[in-house]
């Protein structure tokens, strides 16, 4: 305790497991136990997609946009899809707007059930992991039934849709909102809206403030979460949402305050169950016969496509936020010249890099976990000191025990032993 | 702020830019923005962009190889707060011989990751960036060589070095 660098402590977070989708490592200087700053670096899995893409015409290219994320298959390939329809002209059939809404919101359910069950490991309470991973299983098989997989479902095609959403899909569709209703949301609602030791542990935890999230263009649930109106589906007018009603959520409506905090974004994700229930119900109703293609024969389309010069952007909504691809065509190639794509997590990482300055260590798990990456399952942590080069190996059950002992600091009536139950990876071992 | 209006204010400041205004159909048509700007005029597009809508959101920037220039994009989103947002395109390009483009990071400072991200991927270089490291690529990658250009020949065998494999690569009749 002499000088004052001796305080300071540089702890790298990640490269984390390589089974997930997103390694990256967070280097996170500490004074104490205040982090005060944190650097990030990326690219542990960079796949080099871009440059693959260079030798893949149009359609094959789907398939490679889907295996992007296991979790948001849907959205990658249907942003894609966007981008070269508004690149080629394409003209989508309504039927088939409207069977992407429905895809797209089963999708962003069963994203957010994952995301509140990680939430809910991070901070020690593995009742809501299993809670909310077992109610997302339903939404999973509706989904396995429509596209034939679990994941990577590949009901997108350019210029509509691959499948047709049929009579017993519709029924099953709606036998499983009645189910969410009843069953699980009450749940839900309860564990992240009304009791006390999750809410003192969430509150307060990696703050991001308003103005911050505008700064560092914080997307989605996170941006939503400290008070940013702000939803492609709203504001880029896009598809049939429009008609369906669609609003960003705050958690403004909900819990009358807007803090910026892992609650708040838990709040919004809430929310945006029910509001996803709601619009598949709508789009169920209103939804058109006809037919579900533009151009019904891939062999055409890759004609048309070759033809089609130009560029073009789709948005689209993703259950993290806003996700951008870009295509450039060239004329008398079935190959874009340029297949750029940008995904939430990318500005929302730096936009929690910069919250978590002021923060404690015990709140990283939860902080990152909120902004729905997998970093959560960090597998290990070096402590390093700066002065005596001493090191010692946090490991992720050390990491997740200081989370779960503050979580018991708060509320000493838990029972269970402070054991680490479930170490594992959430993320990456079901995928 | 609609369309039509950002395209009149914005010609009435840069008359050398081309606008264009592409309409996609889909059951809600939607219009977007696209602009092309010299290098020189590129700065001060985005100042004035800040200076209409102060919470303009940075969404990304597109480098593109296009033979002997590289193009940049940059998307942005304006207006979002009036419920039906401006999507606006602000291209612009520069000679390969001279890939230097100057930093958007004192206007939106969350452009950064993506100008080191075209940096180290593209070799179009941002003047005045505040961190130059590198983000995506390991440090030990060799410089000077831009895994996204067209006429990248990838890199030469002198250059590997063992690429942080734990076991020496063996060279070829050694034991």
């Amino acid at each position: 305790m002499n000088g004052k660098l001796e305080y300071w402590v540089k702890v790298p977070v990640g490269p984390i497991h390589p089974a997930l989708e997103e390694p990256e490592k967070f280097i996170i200087t500490l004074d104490g136990e205040r982090i005060i700053n944190v650097d990030v670096k990326l690219g542990y899995n960079l796949r080099g997609l871009e440059w693959i893409a260079m030798r893949r015409n149009y359609i094959q290219i789907l398939y490679l946009a889907e295996r992007i994320c296991g979790i948001c298959s849907f959205s990658h390939n249907h942003t894609y899809s966007r981008a070269v329809e508004e690149m080629a002209g394409i003209e989508v059939p309504e039927r088939a707007e409207y069977i992407r809404v429905i895809v797209g919101e089963l999708e962003r359910i069963h994203s957010h059930l994952l995301n509140l069950g990680v939430v809910g490991h991070a901070i020690g309470y593995d009742t809501i992991l299993h809670l909310s991973w077992l109610a997302r299983e339903r939404v999973m098989d509706i989904l396995e039934a429509i596209g034939g997989n679990r994941v990577n479902y590949s009901v997108n095609m350019i210029g509509g849709v691959r499948r047709d959403l049929e009579e017993k899909h519709v029924r099953a569709i709606l036998d499983m909102i009645e189910y969410y209703r009843n069953e699980v949301m009450p749940k839900i609602e309860e564990i992240f809206l009304y009791d006390p030791t999750v809410e003192a542990r969430l509150r307060d935890a990696g703050v991001i403030p308003k103005r911050i999230a505008i700064e560092y263009s914080a997307q989605g649930p996170t941006a939503r979460g400290s008070g940013v109106k702000k939803d492609v589906r709203y504001n880029e007018k896009l598809s049939v949402y429009p008609d369906l009603g669609v609003k960003p959520i705050t958690p403004k409506e909900f819990t009358g305050v807007v803090k910026g905090d892992v609650f708040d974004r838990m709040v919004v994700r809430v929310g945006e169950l029910w509001q996803s229930m709601e619009l598949i119900e709508r789009a169920i109703d209103q939804m058109p016969e006809g037919k579900i293609k533009a151009v019904p024969k891939d062999n055409t389309l890759l004609f048309q496509l070759k033809k089609a010069e130009g560029e073009g952007i789709g948005r689209y909504e993703a259950p993290r936020g806003e996700l951008i691809h870009y295509v450039m065509g060239q004329k008398g190639k079935d190959v874009p010249a340029k297949w750029k794509m940008r995904e939430p997590t990318f500005p929302n990482l730096f936009a929690i890099a910069r919250a978590l300055v002021g923060e404690q260590v015990a709140d990283v798990p939860v902080a990152i976990a909120s902004i729905d990456p997998c970093l959560s399952c960090t597998d290990r942590v070096a402590v390093i000191d700066a002065n005596t080069g001493r090191k010692r190996v946090l490991t992720e059950r050390d990491l997740l025990r200081l989370s779960i002992e503050k979580t018991r600091e708060l509320n000493p009536n838990v029972k269970a032993k402070p054991e680490v139950v479930g170490v594992g990876c959430p993320r990456g071992g079901v995928l | 702020m609609n369309v039509d209006e950002f395209i009149k204010i914005f010609g009435e400041r840069f008359p050398e830019a081309e606008v264009r205004v592409s309409e996609n159909k889909m059951p809600h048509p939607k219009r977007r923005v696209w602009v092309e700007i010299g290098r020189e005029r590129f700065h001060d597009a985005m100042k004035f962009i800040k200076e209409l809508d102060p919470k303009a959101q940075f969404s990304i920037i597109i480098g593109i190889d296009a033979g002997d220039r590289l193009l940049a994009k940059y998307h942005m989103e304006m207006f979002w707060e009036e419920g039906e947002s401006l999507s606006l395109v602000i291209g612009t390009s520069v000679p390969k011989d001279d890939p230097k483009l100057p930093t958007v990071t004192d206007i939106f400072p969350s452009a950064l990751p993506y100008e080191r991200e075209n940096q180290e991927f593209l070799g179009l270089f941002f003047e005045g960036i505040p961190d130059p490291r590198r983000l995506f690529l390991p440090d030990d990658f060799p410089e000077g060589i831009y895994p996204l250009r067209l006429d990248e020949t990838g890199i030469k065998p002198e250059m590997v070095k063992n690429a942080g494999h734990p076991y020496k690569i063996k060279k070829e009749g050694s034991k």
